[in-house]
């Protein structure tokens, strides 16, 4: 599973909404999930990747950069 | 000055679902306490509690499910029936003037306690980032008024058993002083948790289980009671003016009365006849009814061996003669002591008790204290009983006791 497909997947869950709506693209305004919601997605995100993404508050407005953000992490973790 | 009328109920309780089904199971005597079932792997060995063990009707999306913790889920629940029975769901007027009093002892204490059990006992080093606004004890009342738009006042009262009728009494001197037209007032508590029950356990005020027949286990006014039992709930009535209720055309289902409210000042946890006494003679009072007047009390009655002698005392230092013509019963001993929504449930039963002249029993009270010489309708409910005005009592540790008055809308 590529990380927009874990993202998606857990945005869907989250929002009881169908995966094939979301797109990179795709604003989370428009799924309906606010700053709240998706504080709580990256708290999820932390367990099933198995990282922690620290202090930093990132500007997230369309998926692909919440995918973006764990990415950075990622690679920021394989390379320690 | 306006008149404060009732015109939605709503509850749920371990009694089951509904204002009316929890009323009618208090009638038949059907107690809804049993051994208490944790989800966390240690349990609190042979407690008995009142616990809800059915599922909980899925009333908000799993997105917001975060934002929930157990006692707004409840109080939401609650507060749902009561605004779709007062028709007031329909309503797009007076929503600024429109507000919500709550009541609860301990707040989100599942959320809090679960995040404790990430951080000290499982070795995690962070906890949901939801859970402050989860737990936070103005949790249910802002969710309340979030979802039913209602922009007026909303506050949050916590002073442990009494909280919820301090919301009720508080809200029916808001709408009464013209403050606002229409409140949502209850209360809601869910804390059968493994550190919460155990903090209970070591005060050593709960009751001890009753090994052939668990539900029957609390047992006020009994001279075999041992103290009280833990229970969750959440219960809601919808207040309004009598002016904004009638311009409506609402079905309105009783009078809000009167409320008198007082502290001990005297001690922590032992309870004061002569407290007590202030806070009924108050809601007599701004009632303007005659002691007479009243035909039944719900008591607090939570099957402590202090409390009960003291609220015995209370109410025949109030009532004098008339004390022996009254009706007392404690509904405790079927849906235990649920705190912070204890009173809201108590005067929700009451107010049906009112509606149907039909007076719910002290369950399983086979043999009265003789300290306690009353009548408490015992085991059995009372039908066709001419009522007109009836009062529910709320008593806490702290001090703080309250009584509410409701009467036949006329």
């Amino acid at each position: 599973m590529t990380t927009f497909q874990t993202v998606a997947k857990l945005l869907a869950e989250r929002l009881e909404i169908d995966v094939n709506t979301i797109q990179p693209d795709t604003s989370l305004e428009s799924l309906g999930a606010d700053s709240l919601s998706v504080m709580e997605l990256i708290f999820d995100l932390e367990d099933e990747f198995k990282i922690s993404l620290g202090d930093e508050r990132p500007t997230l407005v369309v998926v692909q950069d919440i995918v973006e953000h764990i990415e950075r992490y990622l690679k920021q973790s394989a390379e320690q | 000055m306006e008149r404060v009328v009732i015109t939605g109920l709503g509850a749920i309780s371990s009694l089951g679902l509904g204002a009316e089904n929890n009323f009618e199971q208090a009638l038949a005597a059907k107690s809804g306490i049993d051994y208490l079932n944790l989800s966390f792997k240690q349990q609190v060995e042979g407690c008995v509690a009142a616990q809800i063990k059915f599922p909980l009707p899925e009333l908000v999306k799993r997105a917001e499910l975060s934002l929930f913790d157990r006692f707004s889920m409840l109080g939401w629940i609650a507060a749902s029936e009561a605004i779709q029975q007062s028709g007031v769901a329909l309503e797009t007027t007076l929503l600024d003037q429109s507000g919500v009093f709550w009541g609860t002892g301990m707040g989100g204490a599942t959320t809090l306690e679960s995040g404790y059990i990430d951080l000290f006992l499982e070795g995690k080093n962070r906890i949901r980032p939801l859970s402050i606004i989860a737990s936070m004890n103005n949790s249910p009342a802002a969710q309340i008024a979030l979802r039913c738009g209602f922009g007026g006042t909303v506050n949050t009262y916590s002073s442990a058993c009494v909280s919820s009728a301090q919301a009720i009494g508080e809200a029916y001197r808001h709408i009464k002083h013209g403050y606002a037209h229409r409140i949502l007032a209850g209360g809601s508590e869910a804390l059968l948790t493994f550190g919460m029950v155990t903090a209970w356990d070591s005060m050593k005020v709960m009751a001890n289980a009753n090994p052939e027949h668990p539900e029957q286990s609390c047992l006020p006014f009994s001279v075999n009671r041992s103290g009280l039992v833990l229970g969750e709930a959440g219960a809601a009535v919808m207040l309004e003016s009598l002016s904004s209720a009638q311009a409506r055309g609402a079905t309105i289902l009783a009078e809000l009365a009167g409320y008198g409210s007082s502290n001990d000042a005297t001690h922590m946890t032992n309870p004061n006849p002569a407290g007590q006494a202030r806070a009924m003679e108050m809601a007599i009072t701004t009632a303007g009814l005659s002691k007479s007047d009243i035909g039944y009390i719900n008591a607090h009655g939570a099957g402590t061996p202090t409390g009960d002698v003291a609220e015995a005392e209370s109410i025949k230092r109030v009532f004098g003669e008339h004390a022996k013509r009254l009706m007392v019963s404690s509904t405790k001993a079927v849906h235990g002591h649920t705190l912070g929504a204890a009173a809201a449930i108590e005067f929700v039963l009451t107010v049906q008790a009112l509606r149907s002249k039909s007076i719910p029993p002290t369950a399983f009270l086979q043999e009265p204290d003789p300290l306690c010489d009353l009548d408490f309708v015992p085991l059995h409910a009372r039908y066709d009983q001419p009522i007109t005005a009836a009062m529910s009592n709320s008593f806490a540790f702290g001090g703080s006791n309250a009584a509410l008055i409701v009467k036949e809308f006329s």
